[in-house]
């Protein structure tokens, strides 16, 4: 029932937003984070998005043919960024090197919020999609009702 | 199926669910790098789903592809959205009325509720 494979393929878009997203606040957080588990600065992440099929067992089973060509989307990685980070001079704070300057996390807010509202936006393409998919499978139901 | 109406309708329903389905697949890929607009030719898919033909999808041309190989235009699928939607409703609601009639000549024409 290609309907509801419908459902899944929306679903797996808004996961992959909703991750996007959670990468982009956190690159937002941390833009002025000094010191992290790693050591140094913390560094810019971006998640990089991948068709993946979506078709469950039972759909399959159903619709073996058609159901391949519908792919949903999933995170094939997180990019980490390894560009040089912004060197400020601020002698007086406790992670300056001996010349006085401290290395900040290369992060660019404006360019993140942007980004957050892309996915935002996409999130809800995909909200809009489930919602007529639904409504239509709901004509289907009724179809039982005399 | 019951009868030829109800056949075609339910060709029909097949054909726009299948769709719908390659537009939520194209919204939810509309950040994926390389992701080409997939859709299949819905006037001759239909024509070729009386003798049982399973639908050829193809990609749509003529979009802008962006600079990351990615070609999805929202606003296309926002609209094919909303007329898959529209379709389903006006052919759903034929069968309906479709299964209604069947259910009255079998009660005999008197089953006014």
């Amino acid at each position: 029932m290609s309907l509801f494979s419908s459902l899944s393929v929306s679903a797996s878009g808004m996961s992959a937003e909703r991750s996007r997203a959670e990468i982009l606040v956190e690159n937002i957080a941390n833009a002025d984070t000094t010191r992290t588990a790693e050591g140094g600065p913390y560094r810019r992440r971006d998640v990089v998005f991948e068709s993946q099929s979506v078709s469950s067992p039972f759909s399959a089973f159903l619709s073996p043919e058609f159901g391949a060509q519908a792919q949903g989307v999933g995170i094939s990685q997180v990019a980490v960024d390894n560009s040089d980070p912004d060197r400020r001079y601020l002698p007086g704070h406790p992670d300056a090197d001996k010349d006085g300057y401290v290395a900040f996390p290369r992060v660019n807010p404006a360019e993140d919020m942007v980004d957050l509202l892309g996915a935002s936006r996409s999130y809800q393409a995909n909200v809009s999609a489930i919602s007529a998919v639904k409504d239509m499978i709901q004509r289907s139901i009724d179809l039982f009702k005399s | 199926m019951l009868d030829p109406v109800s056949g075609k309708l339910n060709q029909y329903l097949t054909l726009v669910s299948q769709r719908q389905q390659l537009v939520a697949s194209n919204i939810a890929n509309s950040d994926t790098p390389g992701y080409l607009t997939k859709d299949i030719d819905f006037d001759s898919e239909l024509q070729n789903a009386a003798s049982g033909a399973q639908s050829m999808v193809e990609e749509v041309q003529g979009l802008t592809m962006k600079n990351d190989g990615n070609n999805v235009d929202l606003d296309r699928e926002a609209r094919l959205l909303a007329e898959n939607a529209l379709r389903f409703n006006v052919a759903s609601g034929l069968l309906r009325s479709q299964l209604k009639r069947l259910r009255m000549a079998i009660e005999g024409g008197n089953s006014g509720s």
